[in-house]
């Protein structure tokens, strides 16, 4: 193997598992935020569904966060559907924050607000690491 | 009323007499035999292991077909100039894409679904990726009536229950998306695909490219049976609200108007 191939691998490694219309890499992974708020407009949408999310902030003020998630084919799968989030809603969402700022984020993990889970993982490959 | 019986009793007689068209039962009609020979994969089918999370982007392992997938056998020039990209793009950031295109969709997040017929054999997805697996005999068209398209020309035949399939002319795939392999137009992809259970279809891609690979390149193909669905849904691209501020994909606000139901 030529040293310029194993350079060329340790980017490559770290961005193995990211494919979507777009790359992830608009959003910081490594600093997970937990979101609880109440659910403005559920966008069962392509390429992408959002969650758009009111929030109190820490002055106690009203901000709408932009909570992108998978497309609804995935989402469905997951057994997530058009309905599953309605207006009002009370949820806890995790997210991986925008890079450059700002009230958005990708959606890692969501439950109602007495803490279920809502939709299921997915199933893992035989010998990855979930 | 005397009119409307006799219409009765013509259709009667019709119905009695009528035969049906030679070939058209089910015991002598070969194209039903043509069917009763070919395998069944009816159903919604996943890559293993690329079954994406709530968001969208993270999987059990790298789809194969992805640039910086590892093991991928590039020659010294493809390697040259991937490094020479990362040098300027070092987050390989990319243009959207409206689907995954060949040969990432063989191996992609999105679920499959393989309509077997005598004549063809049709493989597509949910984003509408779709492939003609001409299975009548035919060749690739001459080399003056073929160009390269972001899906290819493909010929195949039946090995028993194998089916093996040739595809040419296939436009370098990072163009329709940019995080797919650097392949060229000139490689030439051959895969063998089974259903080796009622869950289960296994077989591999090699590719042929000596333009940006240092040997052949052999990937594992294998699908699970879908259990999460009970159709394949496509939907049209009318939402996205992925934006770019010169350094970063962000993501737009809503607009005023309701994006969907519901």
């Amino acid at each position: 193997m030529s040293r310029a191939f194993l350079i060329l691998l340790a980017p490559f490694a770290v961005l193995g598992t990211a494919l979507a219309h777009h790359s992830p890499v608009m959003f910081d992974q490594s600093q997970p935020v937990t979101l609880t708020g109440t659910v403005r407009e559920f966008q069962w949408t392509n390429p992408h569904s959002y969650i758009q999310l009111v929030v109190k902030n820490a002055h106690g003020q009203d901000e709408e966060w932009n909570v992108e998630m998978a497309a609804p084919t995935y989402l469905y799968n997951l057994g997530w559907r058009p309905g599953t989030l309605k207006s009002g809603d009370a949820v806890i969402v995790t997210v991986a924050p925008l890079k450059k700022g700002g009230n958005g984020g990708l959606l890692l993990k969501a439950t109602t607000a007495d803490g279920k889970p809502i939709g299921r993982t997915p199933s893992v490959a035989p010998g990855a690491t979930p | 009323m005397m009119r409307g019986a006799v219409f009765s009793a013509a259709l009667v007689s019709c119905a009695c007499t009528q035969q049906a068209p030679p070939g058209n039962s089910r015991v002598d009609n070969p194209r039903v035999e043509q069917f009763a020979r070919l395998p069944n994969w009816s159903g919604i089918w996943l890559a293993e292991g690329l079954e994406p999370g709530v968001d969208g982007f993270s999987m059990s392992r790298p789809p194969a077909f992805l640039v910086q997938a590892p093991g991928i056998p590039w020659n010294e020039s493809t390697v040259a100039r991937l490094q020479a990209e990362l040098a300027t793009n070092p987050e390989l950031q990319v243009k959207p894409a409206a689907g995954w295109g060949y040969p990432l969709m063989m191996d992609g997040a999105p679920p499959l679904q393989f309509v077997i017929t005598p004549e063809e054999t049709l493989i597509f997805n949910t984003y509408r990726d779709l492939r003609h697996i001409y299975t009548d005999g035919r060749a690739h068209p001459p080399e003056g009536d073929l160009w390269a398209t972001t899906w290819g020309d493909s010929v195949g035949h039946w090995d028993g229950d194998t089916l093996v399939i040739d595809t040419v002319a296939v436009r370098e795939p990072n163009k329709y998306f940019g995080v797919s392999a650097w392949l060229s137009d000139q490689a030439h992809y051959t895969e063998r695909l089974r259903m080796v259970a009622p869950d289960r279809i296994e077989g591999e891609m090699t590719v042929v490219d000596p333009a940006t690979l240092s040997r052949d390149w052999v990937v594992k193909l294998n699908y699970k049976r879908a259990d999460g669905f009970d159709r394949l849904i496509h939907d049209a691209y009318d939402n996205d609200r992925t934006g770019f501020d010169g350094d970063f994909y962000t993501i737009k606000p809503p607009s005023a108007e309701p994006a969907a139901a519901p």
